[in-house]
């Protein structure tokens, strides 16, 4: 326990990460359904049935089940343009409107999911 | 008379008969480990993903140690597809800056997003992919680039090429798939990650060596004495895993205070160079680390290149940049007398001359096993054998350099030299190949016994 305990204060203190953050920054030109090892995986590929935008919370229809996710300040959203063959723009929660098609990668925090990142196309380009 | 046209053909059937034989010795059954490493090979250095004509080994040639000089660059031709940037007039801003990538061997990359790429850019060198077998793992994940975020998707290794192209193979700014570049496929991602991972060492090395050298040997006590250079305990056994007396804890990233370095080179060109804050959005100032086995080849050193030397590298540990920072800060809190790292000149030059043995065991081990391969290659097989001969020259000319670059192991640098010679020769040799590939591998194994106790 000691040892552990060491060893977490060692890791503050030197500021090592043993966390990997990931470069996200490229993520935003990977269209939905194509990131490496994570879509269909670790992401949710679906429709957006609704937006509450006072609580920021997005509800996605995927494989035939429904479920909420947050939207906190942290969550990058991108609007996959590539089926238009244009660039990759970034995109704010009002961007995430009932009917798009979406891919999110979320995360559960206790009992709550708050999503990590949202791919979202547009109806038009 | 007519006797000596049968004895000639009967000499040319047993010479017909003999060559038939050597050639159609029996074919050993394909490995499907190893082709897909030779898949991942080609996709390396061939595969362009239909972007600016860039690839993989554009920035990680082999015959650099998979890794971008100043002193590589300018052998290149002006048309080679690194300085797209300065032929291609959609990438002339924004993507590259020529002159940081010509004298510092700096490339760009927009690590903390791309919706302001004037402002938003970080210059960093390119690091090699040797042993990253054993350098990347974490308990969080594998940590991947000089801040250990270097992969989209799943941050694997395996997903570290897809990153790659957006940034680095676009066509235009607007980096759009399927426009501007094609995403690599699952197949050809796996090919890529089987290729990379079987580069270099495939386990890390157990320290203490015999080392035969004086110098070297007193560079390799210093960096394992946890009171003294204290470099095992973020570069375990030289590699890039840490351990700090509980066990590996895997690779890991530190601030050391790199971006405090004052004179970072390129600062005096008017080039812009924006602070690296490392880790994340926003950075946590803290940068991946590192093997050192294959460091002395390798330069410049750190994110940035801002040093040229494997001595300015082990230097760095004692300045006020590494010493002040919490990387420093940590190690003298655990000092009996408050101190970081504090090494004298000799004590530098000890712990590099350390580090270039090691490199040139590594250059030694790669060159055998190179030529071992080389010699296992059949009469016809000649283009294949050339292939790896000249590899095999390269990293023998790679230990020349690492050593004499010090003053070295002078009589190790004469077998070495000899070994490349035969080398040499053996590439352009049609039947004596085998035997010149056995001199090369007997001067080898001399030189070895210069360096280390040999068992």
């Amino acid at each position: 326990m000691m040892r552990r305990y060491a060893l977490g204060l060692l890791i503050g203190l030197l500021g090592c990460v043993f966390v990997a953050h990931g470069q996200e920054a490229t993520e935003r030109f990977i269209p939905i359904g194509q990131s490496p090892g994570l879509s269909g995986r670790y992401t949710s590929i679906g429709q957006i049935q609704s937006v509450d935008s006072r609580s920021r919370t997005l509800t996605v229809v995927a494989d035939g089940r429904t479920y909420s996710v947050g939207v906190t300040e942290r969550t990058r959203i991108w609007i996959d343009r590539s089926p238009f063959k244009l660039t990759a723009l970034t995109g704010t929660v009002e961007d995430l409107q009932p009917g798009r098609k979406v891919e999110v990668k979320y995360e559960d925090e206790g009992e709550r999911r708050f999503a990590d990142w949202i791919k979202v196309q547009p109806a038009v380009p | 008379m007519e006797w000596r046209g049968v004895a000639a053909a009967r000499l040319s059937l047993v010479l017909t008969g003999f060559l038939a034989l050597v050639a159609c010795r029996a074919t050993p059954q394909p490995d499907p480990a190893r082709q897909l490493i030779a898949r991942g090979d080609a996709l390396f250095f061939k595969e362009t993903f239909g972007g600016n004509g860039r690839t993989c080994g554009s920035c990680h040639p082999r015959e650099n140690n998979f890794a971008l000089d100043p002193t590589f660059i300018a052998t290149l031709p002006p048309d080679d597809p690194l300085f797209v940037a300065e032929f291609n007039a959609d990438l002339q801003r924004n993507f590259e800056n020529p002159r940081l990538m010509r004298e510092f061997g700096l490339i760009q990359e927009n690590l903390d997003g791309f919706d302001d790429l004037e402002n938003r850019f970080v210059m960093r060198g390119v690091p090699h992919v040797l042993a990253l077998r054993n350098s990347v793992a974490s308990p969080g994940g594998p940590l991947t680039g000089w801040s250990g975020d270097g992969a989209p998707g799943d941050r694997s290794l395996r997903s570290f090429a897809t990153g790659a192209v957006i940034q680095h193979f676009t066509r235009t700014l607007n980096r759009v798939p399927a426009v501007d570049f094609r995403l690599p496929t699952p197949a050809e991602l796996d090919a890529l990650e089987a290729f990379m991972l079987s580069l270099g060492r495939q386990e890390d090395l157990a320290l203490p060596l015999a080392l035969k050298g004086t110098v070297a040997r007193r560079g390799q006590a210093i960096f394992l004495d946890g009171s003294l250079g204290k470099c095992n305990l973020c570069h375990s056994n030289a590699g890039a895993n840490a351990a700090f007396g509980a066990g590996s804890t895997g690779n890991a990233n530190f601030n050391t205070g790199v971006e405090n370095l004052p004179d970072h080179p390129a600062r005096p060109t008017p080039e812009r160079m924006p602070p690296d804050d490392g880790l994340g959005t926003p950075g946590d100032g803290t940068f991946n680390t590192p093997p050192l086995v294959e460091a002395a080849d390798t330069g410049p050193f750190f994110h940035n290149n801002a040093v040229e030397t494997i001595e300015g590298a082990v230097a760095f540990y004692n300045g006020e940049a590494f010493n002040t920072s919490p990387a420093g800060r940590f190690l003298a809190s655990r000092d009996p007398r408050g101190v970081g790292i504090r090494l004298d000149a000799t004590q530098v030059v000890a712990v590099a001359a350390f580090l270039r043995v090691l490199n040139a065991l590594e250059n030694a081990r790669e060159s055998l096993v190179l030529l071992e391969g080389a010699a296992g290659k059949r009469f016809f097989e000649r283009e294949a054998a050339q292939r790896l001969l000249g590899q095999a020259a390269a990293e023998t000319a790679h230990g020349i350099r690492v050593l004499s670059g010090a003053g070295l192991h002078p009589r190790a640098v004469v077998h070495l030299e000899a070994a490349r010679q035969d080398i040499e020769k053996a590439r352009r040799s049609l039947f004596r190949r085998g035997q010149l590939i056995k001199r090369a591998v007997d001067a080898h194994q001399h030189a070895r016994a210069e360096l280390v106790e040999v068992p």
